[in-house]
């Protein structure tokens, strides 16, 4: 900052240029986070009758299996979405770093398509490509003589959750991609070219060079995909609509569903509060164990 | 290692890249072919090329699947999500950048959580907010929440810049004369247009594809945008696979568009916050 007397605007300018975002921004988040704790205190179906009912809405909330198996669901599109989005996108970046692939624009071109795509069209693509009968993955598999592995991809209730992670990690690939491209082509080629002099090759480079020097921008990005995830919600609620049964819930489904399916507005309220204390929570935690790893 | 295996190596590498690459792509490429085809056709064999290219489907789909109102509706509030984030955002910026003054830097603290709180969380009281308000099912409902959200990202972007931009041109300036407001909008904001085509891009893509809050705020067909209007059609004309996909495909081609004409600024904008946070 640089304060200067000579360009400050009068009061009434400053304030003109301030407080439209800031009045927007409370209105829309700041009071939102305070009525959500308000409201998870009440029995509150949306009309006129609310019951104060203190903190019987969290002790529900503890022992709702409903609510930790979406958790859970969740939990695991994190860890999926952590090694498969991360961990292929830092595979690719190695290999359009290296001077062997070909076409390496197209490639960067290419593989980010996705991520500019409303999740709402990719959930309804892929389950197209899932549908049994007419889909696409079934089809190859009879093609190419698998019809034994040729599955219900999306009603199988112990498959389903895999099911719907692969299309949210096939979709966020290129997002990594971009993110470590960018952070691969500032490390200086010096340090490379000291490295090759004291006989260090492939493999070596990448471990001892390449990895440490991105640790920063791999927790950053875990940490993104930790945020992104815990609100996964689109494409799950085209392909299954969280079914079947419960099976492919995630929090924000279930949250959805016990607001505007239920109309159970105050339990609603606590679940939300409970998806942003799990959220901010899980994100702190992963800052902690990434920053405990710097020295 | 022989020459023989490294040649296979690289062979290797470049064939798994086209793999990954194609993966990417042919859902799209099929989509865009199948809703060339007819229902019959596709039926038949659903990975074919379409014999006899026609329509039919795009027009059903504007005529009964009404996708030229969720076209325009999204139209529409992608356009005034970009104008106000970007006019709030730039100013909010420019102050927080620029001078020193009470709460400062709470205020730029909180812009900066607003990337933490899981919006989703937030659907249930903005919801009752919005109807206490009168402010459901309107032209102008989605807005709101689009710019606010947007409004972190934007205050993030435009104060890291405006700090890089030196402050002497703006001190010659109002030496010469010239007014605070004039300064900012004739000086300070066009030198920030590297930033604001990036934030352009960024904030119509969240817009049009946006999915929740279209769900729960708009209740009227006629005000729904593309990706609610998509839901929509297909529990409405379920089974029609070749509409359903014509209906998709309105929905990606300005994005894939978009892209395609400005790949290095989407990338940019998409990773902006990621890189630099």
């Amino acid at each position: 900052m640089n304060d200067s007397s000579a360009i400050r605007p009068k009061r009434i300018t400053f304030l003109i240029y301030l407080l439209p975002s800031i009045i927007l921004f409370a209105f829309m988040v700041l009071v939102p986070v305070l009525l959500a704790v308000r409201y998870s205190f009440f029995k509150w179906s949306g009309g006129p009758k609310m019951e104060f009912i203190g903190l019987d809405n969290y002790k529900v909330l503890i022992t709702d299996g409903n609510f930790w198996n979406a958790f859970v669901n969740n939990l695991l599109i994190v860890f999926f979405s952590v090694f498969g989005q991360i961990g292929i996108a830092f595979v690719i970046s190695i290999f359009l770093m290296s001077k062997v692939v070909k076409w390496k624009g197209f490639h960067r071109t290419v593989i980010f398509i996705p991520v500019v795509l409303s999740s709402v069209v990719i959930g309804f693509l892929w389950g197209m490509i899932y549908n049994q009968d007419a889909g696409m993955l079934n089809w190859m598999l009879r093609t190419i003589g698998l019809e034994s592995w040729i599955k219900p991809w999306l009603d199988d209730p112990n498959l389903v959750m895999y099911s719907v992670t692969v299309p949210i990690v096939w979709q966020y690939i290129g997002f990594y991609l971009i993110i470590f491209l960018a952070a691969m082509q500032s490390i200086n080629s010096e340090v490379y070219e000291m490295a090759e002099l004291d006989g260090a090759t492939g493999f070596k480079k990448m471990r001892y060079i390449t990895l440490p020097l991105l640790s920063s921008t791999i927790k950053i990005a875990i940490m993104l995909c930790i945020a992104g995830n815990m609100k996964a919600f689109d494409s799950i609620f085209v392909m299954t609509g969280g079914g079947p049964g419960s099976s492919s819930t995630v929090m924000a489904q279930y949250a959805y569903d016990t607001s505007f399916k239920s109309y159970k507005l105050g339990y609603g309220s606590t679940i939300s509060v409970g998806i942003m204390v799990l959220s901010v929570g899980l994100i702190i935690i992963s800052r902690m164990i990434g920053g405990r790893n710097r020295d | 290692m022989t020459k023989a295996a490294n040649r296979i190596g690289q062979i290797g590498v470049n064939v798994f890249l086209f793999a990954i690459s194609l993966s990417c792509i042919f859902p799209l490429i099929w989509m865009l072919y199948s809703s060339l085809k007819t229902s019959q056709e596709f039926n038949l064999n659903i990975m074919s090329l379409p014999s006899n290219p026609q329509f039919q489907n795009y027009i059903d789909a504007f005529k009964i699947g009404k996708m030229g109102t969720y076209f325009w509706n999204s139209a529409f509030v992608s356009l005034f999500t970009v104008v106000f984030t970007i006019l709030f955002g730039f100013f909010t910026a420019y102050i927080i950048a620029r001078f020193k003054f009470p709460f400062r830097g709470i205020i730029y603290f909180m812009f900066l959580t607003g990337m933490l709180i899981p919006i989703h969380g937030l659907l249930i009281p903005i919801f009752v907010e919005f109807k206490a308000l009168g402010l459901l099912d309107k032209k102008i409902t989605l807005i709101f929440p689009y710019v606010a959200f947007n409004l972190s990202m934007a205050v993030f972007l435009f104060e890291n810049f405006i700090k890089t931009v030196p402050i002497d041109v703006e001190e010659a300036a109002c030496i010469d004369g010239s007014s605070s407001t004039n300064t900012v909008m004739r000086i300070v904001f066009p030198l920030c247009l590297p930033v604001i085509s990036t934030a352009i891009i960024l904030f119509f893509l969240g817009a049009w594809n946006e999915f929740p809050f279209g769900l729960v705020l708009i209740k009227s067909p006629e005000l729904r945008t593309l990706p609610i209007g998509l839901t929509n059609f297909n529990g409405q004309y379920t089974a029609n696979y070749t509409q359903m996909l014509a209906a998709m495909v309105i929905v990606v081609l300005p994005v894939v568009v978009v892209y395609l004409a400005f790949a290095k600024k989407v990338m940019q904008g998409m990773t902006a916050g990621a890189v630099k946070g």
